[in-house]
């Protein structure tokens, strides 16, 4: 019963993005344009190169298609979050049988769903005609959906456990700002963590930003099974390290929360 | 009567500045994030270029004179303009009826009657890396280009806003439209061949915002100079026309509301 309750939330605004699948379509579009100009930007750089850092032009695009997808799937819960914790919205939850933060996740997760694929379909289309088709082995597809997944979810609980943060700066967007350009770039959302020099790579690759961007995409321009098992592994550690962050940071803001009448 | 309008702009403005400093913490944090958000995009372009040395005759002090054009054009825009990115919700939403009421030029005093304090960051940083990196003598030249930018961002949001006198729910397509320009134009010009550079010319004008400028001010060449002062002319009476024609089609809803 209490899981169900969550599966209708999903559920609700999975059919919501759907029914309004214009406005996401929009958004989407806008990615693709991003993906044109650096089908562009990456076939300057490649000139006659066949491989830069093991990535050939075509893996380069759709590891790029990838990390778009799955950070754009949820552009906007952080602002979202973090402008009810200003705006004591929040309140509003607080009176109901669920779990804030997981009603949130559910929530999120429907329209991220819906958008992921929008994204990943139209941006896939742009590499496609202008690029080519990557090659993946079929088995791999489950793995990387799986991997992809938690993602997603690890991406919510960084950013729920930065929007109570919101509470004292009294400002979501800036907030917001901030974390997606550390995805950007440590998060390997603009270009996969080798073309960094040593140093950062070797700082990046431990951080709990590139289990949301670059190991994924890698995982689905390059499947290794070693690689999977231990992006697995260490994908979940996070996320319950994330999980227990946001409910403890949630539990102290409830509990300063002061509500002056309706 | 251009006076007056300054006057009422230098109003506005001071209106817009007090309420905002107000919330002086919230003002201070989305200065120094939106000046952090940008350095982020420099640190980007670093990398590249450490690593790839130039694309296609572009290399990192061309880019960052980009930034110098760009984060400073669009910065005034922002701050002293910036109401010009809600033309087409203030269109739906009925709320065009006040600015018709009073005596004062319709869309001058829409664009002009808000801020966006999140572009003083810009600003901040453009003006930083233009002492920085641009000498001295080009200075003259440097503020010519940054005016033309800034007119033609002002004037592409007007033409992407007026859409919403035409067709229903442009909002989305207009924040596409005007979101492509920033992204188009945030990327060396040298990146885009053939049909695409003509598209980034012409259409969605990144070109003259940016790129443009930047090889004007490493070697001047007066004929571009002349093109860029024409097309922008030419986006700017095409935009001001659309908006105007436009507003014979515009009908009031019967919403009330108050505006803050």
């Amino acid at each position: 019963m209490t899981l169900n309750k969550y599966f209708y939330i999903t559920r609700t605004n999975f059919v919501n993005s759907v029914a309004y699948i214009q406005d996401i379509i929009g958004s989407s579009a806008f990615i693709a344009l991003i993906i044109f100009i650096f089908v562009n930007l990456w076939k300057v750089i490649y000139g006659s190169n066949e491989y830069i850092n093991g990535f050939t032009i075509i893996m380069m695009l759709w590891y790029l298609v990838m990390t778009e997808s799955i950070v754009t799937s949820q552009s906007r819960v952080l602002e979202e979050m973090g402008n009810e914790v200003i705006n004591g919205n929040i309140a509003n939850y607080l009176n109901k049988p669920y779990n804030y933060v997981l009603y949130k996740y559910f929530q999120s997760l429907g329209r991220s769903v819906v958008k992921f694929i929008v994204t990943f379909v139209i941006a896939g289309l742009v590499v496609y005609i202008f690029i080519g088709p990557i090659n993946i082995n079929l088995i791999t597809i489950l793995p990387i959906i799986l991997i992809v997944f938690l993602a997603i979810t690890l991406n919510f609980l960084i950013m729920a456990s930065l929007g109570v943060f919101a509470f004292w700066i009294e400002d979501a967007k800036s907030l917001d700002f901030v974390y997606s350009k550390i995805i950007f770039t440590i998060g390997g959302m603009l270009v996969p963590l080798e073309i960094f020099p040593k140093w950062l790579y070797n700082i990046s690759i431990y951080l709990p930003f590139s289990y949301v961007a670059y190991y994924p995409a890698k995982l689905f321009v390059a499947f290794d099974y070693m690689l999977f098992f231990k992006v697995l592994i260490v994908e979940l550690m996070w996320i319950t390290v994330f999980a227990i962050i946001a409910s403890m940071l949630y539990k102290i803001c409830v509990k300063r929360i002061s509500i002056n009448g309706g | 009567m251009a006076l007056k309008h300054f006057k009422t702009q230098l109003e506005y403005f001071k209106i817009s500045l007090k309420t905002a400093l107000d919330y002086r913490a919230s003002f201070i944090i989305q200065t120094v994030s939106m000046i952090l958000n940008d350095i982020v995009w420099i640190i980007f372009w670093l990398i590249i270029f450490n690593k790839f040395q130039n694309t296609n005759g572009w290399n990192l002090n061309d880019m960052i004179l980009l930034y110098a054009v760009i984060l400073t054009s669009y910065g005034i825009g922002g701050v002293f303009y910036g109401n010009r990115r809600n033309i087409s919700s203030i269109i739906v939403e009925g709320r065009l009826d006040y600015y018709l009421t009073l005596p004062k030029n319709i869309l001058y005093h829409v664009i002009i009657s808000k801020a966006s304090w999140y572009s003083l960051g810009d600003l901040l940083l453009g003006i930083v890396l233009a002492i920085m990196f641009i000498p001295l003598v080009k200075a003259p030249l440097f503020i010519l280009l940054i005016v033309l930018s800034a007119i033609i961002f002002i004037s592409f949001d007007i033409l992407t806003g007026s859409l919403a006198f035409f067709m229903e729910n442009s909002e989305e397509t207009s924040s596409t439209l005007r979101e492509g320009l920033i992204a188009f134009s945030s990327y060396p010009l040298s990146i885009y061949t053939g049909l695409t550079k003509i598209l980034i010319l012409f259409i969605i004008p990144a070109g003259f915002v940016s790129g443009i400028p930047v090889q004007l001010l490493k070697t001047f060449d007066a004929t571009w100079l002349m093109y860029t002062i024409g097309f922008t002319i030419v986006l700017t009476i095409v935009a001001v026309s659309l908006f105007y024609i436009g507003l014979k089609k515009y009908e009031s809803g019967n919403q009330l509301y108050v505006r803050t």
